[in-house]
């Protein structure tokens, strides 16, 4: 191992500087109020190796969990709850300053670790229409299907609505949910969160599809 | 009088061996005497002290400041504030006068220290799946600052200097826990492994630049590829290191940035 020079010093290194940037990601805080200059992106969305699913499978298991939380802040902050592989949110996978972004494979990667009931599971992926295919597209639980379930029943208990018929677009699109998270919940999800206070003994569905009505007890 | 002190025979002999013998009770009187002063003084000493520790206990813990202060008076009287607190007996010699002086202070500069050293511990436990062992001692100051989620007001006011004394403290676990200087920053290694001089050569570089390639190495310290591919290997197989292969060439950083300007 015998250096054929002497050692150049460190200053004589030719090559630019690596500068953090500062501009456009602003450093992340802990509110997740919507705010005019929309969601704070943490500081590691613009480390260029967040990008590059990790070949060391400590530092892979860490960064995933990165992911995991990153996803599901952002589509709690956007109330995203469906994310489809085909038009995913390009500011979430890939930071345009650095360019850099998560290859699609890494992607499927990620949302595979978070659909992990160990990992909670943070999302759930629909199962795809057309046979042997893999699943495109997934549900994002920034709140769980149970949590929802409480939130959804508790609504209904604190406005006096239990033992009325409530439909699948009142609860998902009425007046009287404009206030409320669940609102806009894509139907599918909303129905995942119905049967689980169904499987409680919670609430009865009747009817199929659009003309659906929940009871609640 | 110079005739008296020279005796000849026998009565000289006898005159100088009583002289010697009253000098050398007198002596004994007088370190005896000196010995007592200063137990005296020290008794007094030990009492103020203490009381300074009890009333000021609190600014020990709080203080920041102080604290430093407090480091630099103990310094500069010759004793280590955290020495002795595994001593089991107070020996009377001198050397030992840290372990007296720790014993009366101990339950307050004692207890910040190594209630900070757990939390450097856990600071360190925490990130070694990002950083494999090596975190900056600037981002375990801003965490323990911070301190832990989910608890209001459990951060604890610290600074660099506070956290070297309390990984110092941790000698007796083995060293594990040691500071390394990389490329002007201060960092604090937790796991045994030690680095090679190659490894550190290349964390000193990330250190300074963000981040390293193979052809970086080579032209600027005239390494050989195989030797470059080696040591980036290992560092990635330790977890020291991350990976960007989105580069022209695959560039091999420190996760040292990775949180850096955020909360």
């Amino acid at each position: 191992m015998a250096a054929t020079s002497p050692e150049s010093s460190l200053s004589s290194f030719s090559t630019t500087a690596y500068t953090p940037s500062t501009t456009a990601y602003t450093p992340s805080t802990t509110t997740q109020a919507i705010s005019s200059s929309g969601f704070n992106f943490p500081t590691y969305t613009s480390f260029p190796p967040f990008y590059t699913l990790q070949p060391n499978l400590t530092t892979r298991t860490h960064q995933l969990e990165l992911w995991s939380t990153l996803i599901s802040s952002y589509c709690a902050y956007y109330r995203i709850f469906r994310l489809s592989l085909s038009s995913l949110p390009t500011d979430l996978f890939s930071n345009a300053n650095i360019h850099r972004s998560l290859k699609p494979g890494d992607v499927r990667t990620v949302l595979d670790h978070m659909s992990k009931p160990e990992n909670g599971p943070r999302i759930d992926w629909i199962p795809s229409t057309t046979r042997n295919e893999q699943s495109s597209s997934c549900y994002v639980y920034w709140k769980t299907p149970g949590e929802w379930a409480d939130a959804l029943h508790g609504w209904v208990d604190e406005t006096g609505q239990k033992g009325t018929v409530l439909t699948v677009y009142e609860l998902r699109e009425g007046d009287a949910v404009r206030s409320k998270e669940w609102r806009d919940m894509d139907e599918g999800m909303l129905r995942k969160v119905l049967n689980v206070l169904v499987k409680r003994g919670k609430a009865q569905i009747f009817g199929q599809e659009e003309n659906a009505g929940v009871k609640f007890f | 009088m110079a005739s008296n002190r020279r005796g000849v025979g026998l009565s000289a002999f006898s005159n100088a061996a009583i002289s010697s013998d009253q000098y050398a009770r007198h002596g004994q009187q007088l370190r005896t005497s000196h010995a007592d002063a200063l137990a005296n003084q020290l008794s007094v000493f030990q009492a103020a002290l203490h009381n300074f520790s009890l009333t000021h206990a609190k600014d020990i813990r709080s203080n920041p400041t102080f604290r430093a202060e407090f480091a630099r008076m103990c310094n500069a009287i010759g004793v280590d504030p955290l020495a002795g607190s595994n001593v089991k007996g107070a020996a009377a010699s001198g050397g030992k006068a840290g372990s007296v002086w720790a014993k009366m202070l101990g339950s307050s500069v004692n207890d910040f220290y190594f209630e900070l050293a757990v939390r450097v511990v856990e600071v360190c436990r925490e990130t070694r799946s990002e950083n494999g062992g090596m975190i900056a001692i600037s981002e375990v100051q801003k965490r323990i600052t911070k301190g832990r989620a989910k608890l209001v007001g459990g951060g604890m006011e610290v600074t660099e200097d506070d956290i070297m004394r309390a990984i110092e403290s941790l000698e007796p676990l083995g060293g594990i826990f040691k500071s390394q200087t990389l490329g002007g920053g201060k960092f604090i290694k937790s796991v045994p492994k030690e680095l090679n001089p190659d490894q550190s050569t290349v964390l000193e570089v990330i250190q300074v630049l963000g981040y390293v390639t193979v052809s970086m190495m080579q032209a600027n310290l005239g390494w050989e590829r195989a030797r470059t591919i080696a040591v980036f290997d290992d560092l990635v197989a330790d977890s020291l290191v991350w990976v960007d292969a989105q580069a022209e060439e695959t560039e091999f950083w420190s996760p040292a940035s990775m949180h850096e300007g955020g909360g």
